[in-house]
């Protein structure tokens, strides 16, 4: 491929990876193609659609329980807690280096360069990204919270226990389960189920979720589907990979009752 | 604005003179620049830079990510990198909502690849390997008037596309069903638009081509 050809291919695949519909094949080769090509660009895919869509975005309100949630991170800028900042860049995602450079540059590519202006960035404190175990005693410690106890279900889940933490206004929840076996992902996953019956007489779907080998005690962040209000149950099946719709239950796992 | 109501224009000089070329200075509200205060530590700055743009970013945030917990991290992760990436911004080459809508639209767009089970991401702060671009003003002299204008120039079919996709807020794979074509035609037709369209704004704001 001669150089225009590659320059053509280049930003094509630029232009996907700005829509966000690359396939890992089509990533691998921008990044090969990147560094030839990407200070070639005067305008970038990622300003022009920015553009655009902020043209055709509508505001919608926040929720109050995410302007609660910022404004605690907010003060958690300015409080200079930073005594470990360092090691609490936790990195919310696992590192995939690929991705985490395109996303880095298409950021630098709007942002200019750094200049001495970094310097003062890099002066500020970092605010801190809670684990899922902090977030778990937050939300204990927060009004409207309703925590549970899981009972086990028969063999040969008897041995499971553990509890639930749900709040209702901030539509967040976590599961504390000891004991639950490891599952093979390929085979089975575990999934949660939520029963609000002044919503619906149908469970609502609470996420799945996967117990690696060798963990004993795992903290399970919930991730229902759709809005629950006033949650009366909570049941853990195993169900096939990714999932279903509506669960048979015919693997009950265990459950959790206000 | 819908594209449809521009008439195309075949004389650039001429659509030059009737857009006129427009520093990307203007600012959200015409208000005061927030993010150099932010950029301070500003701790006001930052809770006034969430009441303004906060709404913004959830909107973009909701159009791809429908679960709630999910949505909700991704807004607080949105302006964490605010915080962090504020020093950075210049407000000749772009508006505060546009530097904060972009941040949006990559997390957004990080998290919709996960979720497919792709290779998953590392955060913005990952230091890159590869040689980053020398930072050419991304957008600087070119407002979205002269965008949908640019798209307006495109085949009726492919306007089409962008219509779905940025007013009717469709995904890919929506369009997809909505026009019976296939996913890859999609793809690229929306994929080669915006490479027309970016040629033209290039054209029109005389900037050279990017080929070296």
């Amino acid at each position: 491929m001669n150089q225009e050809n590659s320059f053509d291919r280049f930003e094509e695949l630029d232009a996907g990876r700005a829509f966000g519909d690359l396939s890992s094949e089509e990533f691998n080769e921008w990044q090969q193609l990147a560094p030839q090509f990407l200070n070639s660009q005067e305008v970038s895919f990622d300003y022009l659609l920015t553009e655009l869509e902020l043209d055709k975005t509508s505001s919608t309100p926040l929720p109050s329980s995410l302007s609660q949630k910022l404004g605690e991170t907010t003060d958690q800028f300015i409080s200079g807690d930073n005594k470990d900042s360092d090691d609490q860049k936790v990195t919310p995602f696992v590192s995939w280096l690929g991705w985490g450079i395109a996303a880095c540059l298409a950021v630098l590519l709007l942002l200019g360069p750094s200049e001495p202006k970094v310097a003062t960035v890099a002066e500020k404190s970092e605010p801190k990204v809670l684990t899922v175990a902090e977030k778990f005693e937050v939300l204990k410690e927060s009004s409207g919270s309703m925590l549970l106890e899981f009972a086990p279900a028969s063999d040969p889940y008897a041995k499971v226990e553990g509890e639930v933490i749900w709040n209702d206004e901030r539509q967040e929840g976590y599961m504390s389960l000891i004991n639950l076996a490891a599952n093979n992902p390929k085979e089975n996953q575990y999934q949660l189920w939520i029963v609000d019956p002044e919503r619906d007489e149908l469970p609502v779907d609470g996420g799945v979720f996967d117990i690696p080998e060798g963990v004993d005690k795992a903290l399970i962040p919930i991730k229902n589907a759709l809005q629950v209000d006033k949650p009366t149950l909570f049941v853990i099946t195993l169900e096939q990979p990714g999932g279903v719709v509506k669960s048979k239950q015919e693997v009950v796992v265990a459950i959790a009752k206000s | 604005m819908h594209f449809k109501d521009f008439v195309f224009f075949s004389d650039i000089s001429r659509l030059k003179m009737a857009l006129g070329i427009m520093p990307g200075t203007e600012n959200l509200g015409g208000d005061e620049l927030i993010l150099p205060l932010v950029a301070k530590g500003d701790q006001q700055a930052m809770k006034r830079c969430i009441q303004q743009y906060g709404p913004v970013v959830w909107s973009i945030i909701n159009r791809r990510i429908h679960h709630r917990l999910d949505a909700e991290e991704t807004c607080q992760e949105v302006f964490t990198e605010v915080w962090r990436k504020a020093g950075s911004y210049d407000s000749a080459k772009s508006r505060e909502s546009t530097f904060i809508g972009l941040i949006a639209r990559r997390r957004s767009i990080d998290w919709q690849r996960k979720q497919s089970r792709l290779p998953q991401l590392s955060n913005l702060e990952s230091s890159p390997d590869i040689p980053l671009a020398s930072s050419p003003p991304p957008g600087a002299n070119i407002d979205r008037k002269m965008i949908w204008e640019a798209l307006s120039s495109l085949p009726e079919q492919t306007r089409e596309l962008f219509a779905l996709h940025f007013e009717k807020g469709m995904t890919h794979e929506e369009i997809s069903d909505h026009a019976k074509i296939p996913l890859g035609t999609v793809k690229t037709q929306l994929r080669r638009g915006l490479i027309k369209a970016r040629r033209l704004l290039k054209d029109i704001s005389g900037k050279e081509g990017p080929k070296s």
